[in-house]
């Protein structure tokens, strides 16, 4: 039951973080870096939803964030005539999310493991060069912004204050979270890991495993669209199609399985872990060296932003040797990866 | 009318046939049993009649009718849709980029209220403007692709385990397949899973109608562990449960599938003397509940003493049926079993 509840314990610390921040000296407030780390939790949910419980390795999420963030800044931005707001934008992301999940899943219905990791990973690349090529509608590698500011019942949220930003992620990472939580104690959530775990076995109990299969496919690219949709409107852009490369597939993969597969809790920790050693570790000591003049710009090996892919690797390394299961693993996968322990 | 009627089977595997035109029939409320030295085949009929296999000459009926998805308007009409949708997409896909700039470009000036109704005509214009490149062609292009391929998932899917599963048939394997990392109980959950209607928005809005299902499922899951003497370990994983238990539950999770037709395939391959006695008791109690049950099963001591039938098979081939003194007796079965004497040679 201890694991259970630990993803709401994780959401309740991050919410009173802001309010311990002014209380603590300057180097120490981390609540303005942050927002990065909510989005890729979101992120990761979508990940999860596909590779955590269905067994579907998906190396090609970073499109449907693409996607996302694309679908949100044209939507948004004053230069095409939508123009719709914050909330209709994340809608209509979120539904496009969930069509561009079907037209991926259909064609790879059948396929499994390695081949479906291949398909993916094109698909990937694929998103990149048509946005790339599309340039009169996405504006080639310029990115389209500016993006307006979100408002919320006629609040304007801008760049001069943090706290409602980091509220507003929070908030809709809460809902995704209890969502997720939600599919995973059902039928539907059962039958996703079922697959998983033997799939002839899950159809030969009459689970229908195509439609599952789709089901997983469009509600893990929603989650992924409706991440890059709130990437674009925090970073006021919808970023380069650059941005969007293999790179941010596999840190959003990173996030799942650091974190532990198939389990919500991991995965909000796994983004911690991830972002929070990009966005906040790093940048605070690359302040703190740059203070104490331990660094020059022109040694690029002293500078701590270069560190970041060095540490991931090292990470994920360590991970598999000693944690393989991940920082917080469901109670199944820990059964499984630790049975000789016990007998 | 019998249950179950497998008609000239034929399983070919490249050259190697595995199972040649086999016949036989399984009445309601018997045990029959299925035997024969290893290699007989009998796992591959089971694959068969369960629609694992498909490449097979030969019918086999279930309660009457073949075990196959026939093509109802409602599947009809999604092949439909999957063609038309495609055709949709790839008209637009493929012209976009002169689509955006004669229907948005064109009508949009910075900052100034836009005209739908303008960009609305220029959008259909655009298609009839020059029908045949823009809409005829691509349109025609994504129908094919979409009802082409729709068409042959469907036609894959015609005679998939779930098909069968869903009409009545349940099994367990020889290589036990449980979902190891789920617990006992989610495991009999999963074989209902065909039996429980919740959707997507129920579960995650957790509506009424979500908590009565779950209640209700739960409720059965424990009384189908009960039936079977798990129900003490029912929050345990599947894979930390002892060997004999692992084939119970194995049991348990097709019976929550509430079959007509049960098929065991070795269900006493590795168990002691005092759990296959319990397990004979077993299969006699789901027989009891009215559950026909078809089993393969070498071990000599379970198919006499629970068995109406046997069927023995060799090669593929069928040799003996009858009641279990009869196989006994026959010449032919002790032959594939033991070899000729050299009396006889």
């Amino acid at each position: 039951m201890k694991i259970l509840r630990t993803h709401w314990a994780l959401l309740a610390i991050a919410a009173i973080i802001p309010l311990l921040d002014p209380l603590l000296p300057e180097a120490w407030q981390i609540a303005d870096l942050m927002r990065p780390i909510f989005i890729f939790a979101i992120l990761g949910l979508g990940v999860n939803i596909l590779t955590g419980y269905t067994g579907l390795l998906n190396l090609g999420v970073a499109a449907f964030m693409a996607a996302g963030a694309y679908t949100y800044a044209i939507l948004t931005c004053d230069i095409y005539p939508f123009q719709l707001g914050f909330w209709p934008a994340c809608l209509v992301t979120f539904v496009v999310g969930i069509m561009l999940g079907v037209v991926l899943g259909l064609p790879t219905i059948r396929l499994r493991g390695d081949y479906l990791a291949i398909v993916t990973l094109g698909f990937g690349e694929i998103m990149q060069d048509v946005l790339k090529n599309l340039d009169v509608i996405t504006k080639g590698t310029q990115g389209i912004n500016p993006l307006p500011y979100p408002t919320f019942f006629g609040y304007r949220f801008t760049t001069d204050a943090y706290l409602p930003w980091y509220y507003l992620f929070l908030a809709i990472l809460a809902v995704l979270v209890l969502f997720n939580r939600n599919l995973q104690r059902s039928r539907i959530g059962r039958a996703w890991v079922s697959i998983r775990e033997d799939e002839l076995a899950a159809t030969c109990m009459g689970v229908n495993s195509m439609r599952m299969k789709l089901l997983a496919f469009a509600i893990g690219a929603a989650q992924c669209s409706l991440a890059g949709a709130l990437w674009a409107s925090f970073l006021g852009s919808s970023g380069e199609p650059g941005n969007y490369d293999f790179q941010i597939s596999i840190i959003a993969l990173c996030i799942v399985i650091v974190g532990g597969m198939g389990n919500l809790a991991g995965v909000l920790i796994g983004a911690v872990v991830m972002m929070g050693f990009n966005s906040i570790v790093l940048e605070k000591l690359s302040l703190f060296l740059k203070s104490h003049g331990l660094v020059s710009s022109t040694n690029v090996f002293t500078s701590p932003g270069n560190w970041k892919y060095l540490a991931y690797g090292l990470a994920l390394i360590l991970m598999m040797r000693f944690r393989p299961e991940g920082l917080l693993p469901s109670r199944r996968v820990k059964a499984e990866l630790h049975r000789e322990d016990e007998s | 009318m019998s249950l179950l009627e497998v008609r000239e089977l034929t399983v070919r595997f490249g050259g190697l046939v595995a199972v040649s035109r086999v016949s036989f029939q399984v009445q309601p409320g018997e045990i029959v049993s299925l035997i024969g030295p290893n290699g007989a085949g009998k796992t591959t009929i089971f694959n068969a009649i369960t629609g694992i296999h498909c490449s097979t000459e030969g019918k086999v009926c279930f309660q009457g009718a073949e075990i196959c998805r026939w093509l109802q308007p409602l599947a009809a009409a999604g092949l439909a849709a999957v063609g038309l949708l495609t055709a949709i997409v790839l008209t637009l896909l493929l012209n976009i980029q002169s689509l955006w700039e004669t229907a948005v470009s064109h009508h949009y000036q910075y900052l100034q209220p836009f005209p739908w109704d303008a960009a609305a005509r220029s959008f259909i214009g655009f298609f009839t403007d020059q029908p045949g490149p823009r809409v005829i062609l691509p349109g025609l292009i994504g129908l094919a692709l979409g009802l082409g391929g729709a068409a042959s998932v469907w036609q894959r899917a015609r005679r998939a385990p779930e098909v069968a599963a869903r009409a009545g048939l349940a099994r367990t394997f020889q290589n036990i397949r449980l979902f190891k990392q789920m617990t006992v109980r989610e495991n009999v959950l999963i074989g209902m899973d065909q039996h429980l209607h919740t959707k997507l928005w129920d579960a995650a809005c957790r509506l009424p109608r979500f908590w009565r299902e779950h209640r209700d499922a739960t409720q059965r899951a424990e009384e189908i562990l009960r039936f079977v003497g798990l129900d003490k370990q029912s929050d345990t994983v599947a894979e930390n449960l002892a060997y004999g238990h692992q084939r119970r539950l194995e049991i348990a999770r097709a019976l929550a599938a509430q079959p007509r037709l049960l098929l065991l395939d070795e269900p006493a391959a590795g168990m002691n003397a005092a759990e296959t006695t319990a397990l004979m008791d077993l299969i006699r109690r789901i027989r009891d509940k009215g559950i026909t049950v078809l089993l393969i099963e070498h071990h000599m001591k379970v198919v006499m003493g629970i068995s109406d039938r046997i069927i023995v098979l060799d090669h593929g081939e069928k040799i003996a049926e009858g009641t279990p003194p009869e196989v006994c007796g026959n010449p032919k079965v002790i032959e594939a079993y033991l070899g000729k004497s050299d009396a006889a040679a």
